[in-house]
């Protein structure tokens, strides 16, 4: 019998990340090496539970093995090689050390036993995410890791609360299926969202992964928000308000990304929109939709790492990050624009596409269920990714006005990571049985029906008609589309608001005793509530959040 | 001609084809009623994404702002 903690699969890449700040130089080979051994574990070791030794002796369970935790886990480990072999030219040990460490915190989440467990691990994986945000070193990258930090550290405040009200009532910590029945679920439910980038803070996702450098970007897409959709999935499957939320992250997906003009924020927005599928197929919580979402999730992972490996060596290239700033690129870089378009294929759900096999279990699971509306929606979202990433992101990309851009395609790792990834969504398309056997539970379900196959070519051919129609409205401009962050990203607004309001006020009613400058004085005080605000709103929100939670145990 | 116009014209070619894929359409197999009737995806799908994009526009009259608003 092996300890199961040295069966677990994060482990090498804890060690790995360590390693990396030892040896500078070698930071690419120790990133490889210790993800292979990782994914040896867990094919070999891990998921032979007769290997494992099961311990229930001490109160923390911090491993628990799931037949959904190795599906995550071992596409995790996939995605993690993948941008390892597209980093190879980036020139940052400190971004390779982190992603390690971001990779190995979302690990152990998956495979952690008991709620506590997974809180250590949730916030680590916060604080390794925005230190890879970070290490882009740009002014832009610091600000939007700021903001990101203290979104996440919000989250896991609400969901600590919830799990200290869980010990609390049932003195059980073990990670299982949750009723929506008391207060301190909901906030372990929200806590989780937040994380999926639910509504109304799903803006976070737009606004802090494309701040990345071009290699950190596609790690950050693959693994928070799925980690949160693997724990929703074991925690609160089948709570049909998960639908609604899942639907409206469906829609706001595709709406913004329809309105942005930066290549990897539309991508962004993009995770928010498949997210919202995932979300509504555990909210359906049937056996086929559990399976769906899981299937999706894998999918997932890989076809949005390829689109943005593409964007991500366009930016490598080019150094323009804008819609308005790039176009006519297939000429140039013809093995990028190729991988894109796949990438976009299976995004879109295109038959003999990763997105079509997993895609269709979801739907399929609401019309077992008789729920006609969310059909109907679920489908208005499927033509509405074909608009916003499908034919949005390759057409003003490669295609569009030719900039006449003088490039190559990128140097040859970058293609090597992106033909691999086009390469596994097309198989995993064409022979979905491979991955259906990896599910959590059993499948019979047959993704090649003239039915589904037929019905989604109609949506996706006429949706791209309904594109190019109105191709002339969908012209980008140098614009942002605001969003919630509005409302806490500019402080100093209130402030300038609030202090404009007051100077004009005793500039009024003593108008004439003017050897006083007000407004000097103002100014003074507004630059010294300005570097307090982000401490301040911190202390505010933990002072909130406790008082409530005094309030609500008072009785 | 430029590439739009391309792509429309390959797009109509392609649409063209479209009826024939109820060939290998089920109709006893159909989800619910409304996808019974025959051209319901196709019509479906270009009404949901003009509608899309109608929305878009008109939340972009609200909430689009210059590119340089929060610096």
């Amino acid at each position: 019998m092996i300890n199961n903690l040295f069966a677990h699969p994060a482990l090498p890449l804890v060690i790995g990340s360590l390693l990396i700040f030892l040896f500078k130089e070698k930071s690419n080979h120790i990133s490889i090496i210790s993800i292979l051994i990782s994914l040896f574990i867990l094919i070999f070791i891990t998921s032979n539970v007769d290997y494992v030794y099961m311990s229930n002796i001490t109160a923390i369970n911090y491993f628990s093995y799931s037949k959904l935790a190795y599906l995550f886990c071992l596409v995790f480990l996939i995605m993690g090689l993948i941008g390892k072999l597209f980093s190879i030219y980036r020139d940052s040990y400190k971004e390779k050390a982190m992603v390690l460490l971001y990779i190995s915190s979302a690990i152990f989440v998956l495979f952690s036993g008991d709620f506590l467990t997974l809180y250590i691990f949730w916030e680590i994986m916060a604080i390794a995410s925005t230190m890879v945000i970070w290490s882009n070193n740009s002014r832009e990258s610091f600000s939007a890791g700021n903001r990101y930090l203290v979104m996440h550290l919000l989250g896991g405040m609400i969901l600590l609360l919830g799990i200290i009200g869980l010990y609390v009532d049932t003195n059980d910590l073990q990670i299982r299926l949750l009723n929506l029945d008391t207060w301190y679920n909901w906030m372990i439910l929200v806590g989780f969202l937040l994380n999926a980038g639910a509504p109304p803070f799903s803006q976070w996702i737009p606004d802090a992964y494309p701040e990345g450098s071009y290699s950190s970007t596609v790690f950050l897409s693959a693994y928070t928000t799925k980690t949160s959709v693997f724990i929703l999935i074991v925690t609160f499957a089948g709570s049909h308000v998960l639908m609604l939320i899942g639907i409206y992250m469906i829609m706001y997906g595709i709406v913004y990304a329809l309105l942005e003009n930066d290549i990897r924020r539309i991508l962004a927005y993009s995770i928010v929109n498949q997210v919202g599928f995932m979300i509504v197929g555990i909210g359906i919580g049937t056996e086929l939709s559990i399976n769906g979402t899981a299937a999706h999730a894998f999918s997932h992972i890989l076809y949005k790492g390829l689109l943005l490996m593409s964007a991500g060596s366009v930016i490598y290239m080019i150094n323009k990050r804008k819609c308005t700033d790039v176009g006519g690129l297939y000429k140039t870089m013809p093995i990028t624009a190729i991988c894109g378009i796949v990438g976009a294929l299976a995004i879109s759900a295109f038959p003999l596409t990763s997105g079509f096999i997993s895609k269709s279990m979801i739907v399929d699971a609401s019309i077992h269920e008789g729920m006609e509306l969310i059909w109907l929606m679920l489908l208005v979202g499927s033509a509405g990714v074909f608009l916003h990433a499908g034919i949005k992101f390759p057409w003003f990309v490669f295609f569009h006005k030719d900039k006449k851009i003088i490039t190559t395609d990128p140097p040859k790792y970058m293609k090597y990571a992106m033909i691999i990834t086009s390469g596994i969504c097309i198989f995993i398309g064409v022979w979905p049985e491979l991955l259906y056997s990896i599910l959590p539970y059993s499948v019979s379900f047959i993704p090649y029906t003239g039915n589904h196959v037929a019905s989604q070519l109609h949506i996706l051919l006429f949706s791209a008609l309904a594109f190019f129609i109105s191709l002339k409205y969908l012209e980008r401009t140098l614009t942002i589309t605001l969003d919630i962050d509005f409302l806490y990203r500019d402080k100093i607004k209130y402030i300038k608001i609030l202090v404009n309001f007051m100077s004009n006020m005793t500039a009024r009613s003593i108008n004439y005793i003017s050897f006083i400058n007000l407004r000097k004085n103002f100014n003074s005080i507004e630059n010294y509530l300005m570097k307090q605000t982000t401490v301040s709103v911190m202390l505010i929100i933990i002072l909130i959040t406790f008082t409530v939670s005094l309030i609500m145990n008072i009785s | 001609m430029n590439d739009r116009n391309k792509i429309i014209y390959i797009l109509i070619v392609l649409i063209n084809i479209t009826p024939y894929l109820y060939v290998f359409y089920d109709f006893k197999k159909v989800s619910f009623n409304i996808d019974n009737a025959i051209g319901f995806y196709p019509i479906f799908g270009f009404i949901a994404c003009i509608a899309l994009i109608i929305i878009a526009k008109c939340l972009a009259l609200i909430l689009k702002k210059e590119d340089t608003y929060y610096d």
